[in-house]
């Protein structure tokens, strides 16, 4: 039998991997990402004269779903036209029988990256609500994403941010009435992309309901719990439930048992704690009723006002009012002080 | 309600406590202290018609609390520059406080107020 | 791109469908015959990992492990070493370690060992070039990783010689012959002629060449893929292999 020498079998091994794109427009680049189930590539679009990024599924699929679900995935992210949603560009099958679709190359740095270089909370915030609006639109068009975590949103070069991967989407059956941005409570099921039993999702920012795999139990208030996650991490740069064995996870996930924020970092306002833990709540009905309702919220704690998350007392409420006008309270201060000293000086 | 009607609105109410201010000064003030408050008011209005037009035209915090800073300053300057009846001046007394006026009035007009609406083309 | 850890299944079981061969399956046939096929299939893919596996874990000379490795194939035919293998538990690569490893230790604890052969090395252990390998064995920074290695490198090298077979078979000899000197032969990637070069060695044109390196490509890794399945027994261990297979975790 030949015997292979290591670099023969390194140069094998890559073109086992590397994609047959004979027949199509594009021209590899280089690998950019690996998943369970698909390859990300960055790749030149010799029609357009562009950079695109290109998913392939790793191995052909063998009468199974990959399949399916991948082109699933595109069509469901070609309907949702939105800034913060990455946009698909082709779709198609390779001549080595493998799916694949295109979109938008995004140069920048994953949530998870940007909050470890990013030190202003506000500024993370600001990044989180434009978050919250991609999800937003999706619901309005009855689509899930229902695997929200940093490492699915990437933020641009220029503060854009994109949510990606909706590999675990699910279209709800349900139609939206015309008159409302806001979903109505589903009273059919999602459709599922999962068999009976399967948990979709990834440890550590499931919901509840996701982390117990009954199906039905899935709606678009999984994904303000997966926001809520997100925020979690915005705000302590951990998850809820840190990297755990996936059984421990689980379980902790469906007892909804994490550490409140503040337990971890007590410099976390007591406001935005409130509205973190409203949006995990362990029961669906006891979080927000829309993402809208969410970023609402958040906007209000930058704009230094009230939130519904949390009643505040008497103090709470003079101390966020000094905040929210430090600068007036300082130069008044000053300016009393000032006064003061006057007045002692002529009494001198 | 525009930015430099609340500027002149809060000029007026900020230059109308400063003059009062001016009674921690001594008993001796307290003669021509009408005066000085019409005076601190209409300075406080001028302040403010300025300081509110800056701020209509250019959208920027710190813009808006150096050029109220500067403007305050200016004001309670001129205002200094006039003695009291035995001929001594009250620079530190006026300016400072003026300074302190202008630098709010410039934080507010750019924070509260609102912007003039774009034309469309 | 979402991390290893997904724990989305795509359902229950996976199996294969009852049409795709398994030689992994096939060991624990009722019929002799295709055990023993099967088993040819097995050994061709595993002596080399099992091979540096005693080498490097169990410290035996070149003799003694050559002994263990035939010793090893033999047993596994007599006494159905793979009749307890439940897909559902492990992979059939682990699997056949922890096996090896038994019998390594049984061998080691029965002083009635005899040295085996004739008749019984129809396996063919060609140990000058393996051995070239182990004496660079700094390389592999684990006996597990060096198991690992040569698995790969079995396989990929099974599959040129099909490759070649079903070219030559389809008279598609050509696609081999370029595939083999753009592909396979160069020491390194520089040393790659260019479509040109290939084309006038093999009387054809640069636009032929790459048709038939785009040919030759598309089956090798349909043969790779293929020969993985027969060395799987379920669709899950089978895209657990192509991952090692593939250094999928390699960026």
């Amino acid at each position: 039998m030949t015997n292979l020498s290591d670099d023969q079998m390194r140069r094998l091994r890559d073109l086992v991997d590397a994609p047959d794109l004979s027949g199509t427009r594009y021209r590899i680049e280089r690998r950019i990402a690996v998943g369970g189930m698909a390859t990300v590539y960055l790749a030149y679009d010799e029609a357009l004269n562009r950079n695109v990024a290109l998913k392939i599924l790793t191995l052909p699929d063998s009468g199974t779903d990959l399949a399916p679900r991948m082109l699933r995935e595109a069509k469901i992210v070609a309907q949702l036209e939105h800034p913060g949603i990455v946009p698909i560009h082709d779709v198609g099958t390779l001549t080595d029988g493998r799916v694949y679709y295109t979109m938008k190359f995004v140069q920048g740095q994953t949530l998870e990256q940007q909050v470890a270089s990013h030190a202003n909370l506000n500024d993370r915030l600001r990044i989180f609500l434009r978050i919250c609006d991609a999800v937003a639109f999706a619901h309005s068009r009855g689509v899930l994403h229902r695997d929200l975590k940093p490492s699915n949103i990437m933020v641009g070069a220029f503060g854009e941010s994109l949510v990606m991967d909706w590999g675990v989407a699910a279209n709800m059956r349900e139609k939206w009435t015309s008159d409302s941005s806001e979903p109505r409570s589903s009273s059919k099921n999602p459709e599922p992309i999962t068999q009976d039993g399967a948990v979709v999702g990834t440890p550590g920012y499931l919901s509840p309901e996701q982390a117990s795999g009954v199906k039905g139990t899935i709606d678009y208030r999984s994904d303000i719990y997966g926001l809520g996650a997100v925020l979690y991490f915005v705000l302590t740069g951990r998850p809820p439930i840190p990297d755990q064995a996936v059984a421990v996870a689980i379980d902790r996930a469906i007892r909804g048992d994490f550490a409140p924020p503040r337990s971890l970092s007590n410099g976390i306002p007591r406001r935005l704690e409130a509205i973190c833990l409203k949006a995990l709540a362990l029961r669906p009905e006891d979080r927000y009723a829309s993402v809208n309702a969410l970023s609402k919220d958040v906007g209000l704690y930058l704009d230094g006002e009230p939130v519904s998350a949390r009643v505040e007392g008497p103090w709470e409420k003079v101390a966020r009012w000094i905040n929210k006008y430090q600068f007036i309270v300082i130069i008044a201060l000053v300016y009393i002080i000032v006064r003061f000293f006057f007045l002692l000086w002529r009494g001198l | 309600m525009s930015k430099p009607l609340l500027g002149v609105i809060l000029g007026a109410v900020l230059g109308a406590i400063d003059g009062l201010t001016a009674l921690f000064a001594g008993p001796e003030v307290a003669p021509m202290i009408v005066s000085i408050v019409i005076y601190s008011t209409i300075k406080g209005i001028i302040a403010g018609v300025i300081i509110g037009f800056v701020a209509r035209k250019y959208h920027s915090l710190p813009l808006g609390i150096i050029v109220g800073g500067i403007v305050g300053l200016a004001l309670a300057y001129l205002v200094a520059m006039f003695p009291d009846e035995s001929g001594k001046h009250y620079y530190v007394e006026i300016m400072i406080p003026g300074t302190l006026v202008g630098l709010i009035l410039g934080y507010a007009t750019q924070k509260f107020g609102r912007h003039p609406s774009r034309q469309t083309a | 791109m979402a991390p290893d850890h997904d724990i989305s299944t795509g359902g229950a079981g996976g199996r294969f469908p009852a049409t795709q061969y398994s030689a992994i399956m096939a060991l624990r046939s009722g019929d002799q015959k295709e055990r023993e096929r099967a088993l040819e299939t097995v050994a061709t893919v595993y002596w080399r990992p099992i091979y540096t596996h005693i080498r490097l874990r169990w410290k035996r000379e070149t003799e003694e492990a050559r002994d263990l490795t035939q010793g090893f194939f033999m047993q596994v035919l007599e006494k159905d070493f793979f009749a307890t293998f439940d897909p559902q538990r492990a992979r059939f690569r682990t699997f056949l370690r922890v096996c090896l490893d038994r019998f390594i230790q049984r061998e080691d604890a029965s002083s009635a060992r005899q040295k085996r052969g004739g008749g019984v090395d129809h396996i063919p252990l060609d140990l000058v070039e393996i051995e070239k390998s182990l004496s660079g064995s700094a390389t592999y920074p684990s006996p597990e990783d060096g198991f690992d290695r040569e698995w790969v490198r079995s396989l990929l090298s099974l599959a040129t010689i099909r490759l070649r077979a079903y070219c030559e078979e389809s008279h598609r000899g050509m696609a081999y012959r370029a595939f083999e000197r753009y592909d396979l032969d160069p020491s390194d990637s520089s040393a790659r002629p260019t479509y040109a070069t290939l084309a006038a060695e093999l009387g054809t044109t640069s636009d032929d060449i790459t048709n038939q390196l785009a040919f030759a490509r598309r089956e090798f890794r349909r043969i790779v893929l293929g020969l993985l399945r027969e060395m799987t027994s379920s669709e899950e261990e089978f895209r657990d292999e192509a991952r090692t297979l593939l250094g999928i975790d390699v960026t």
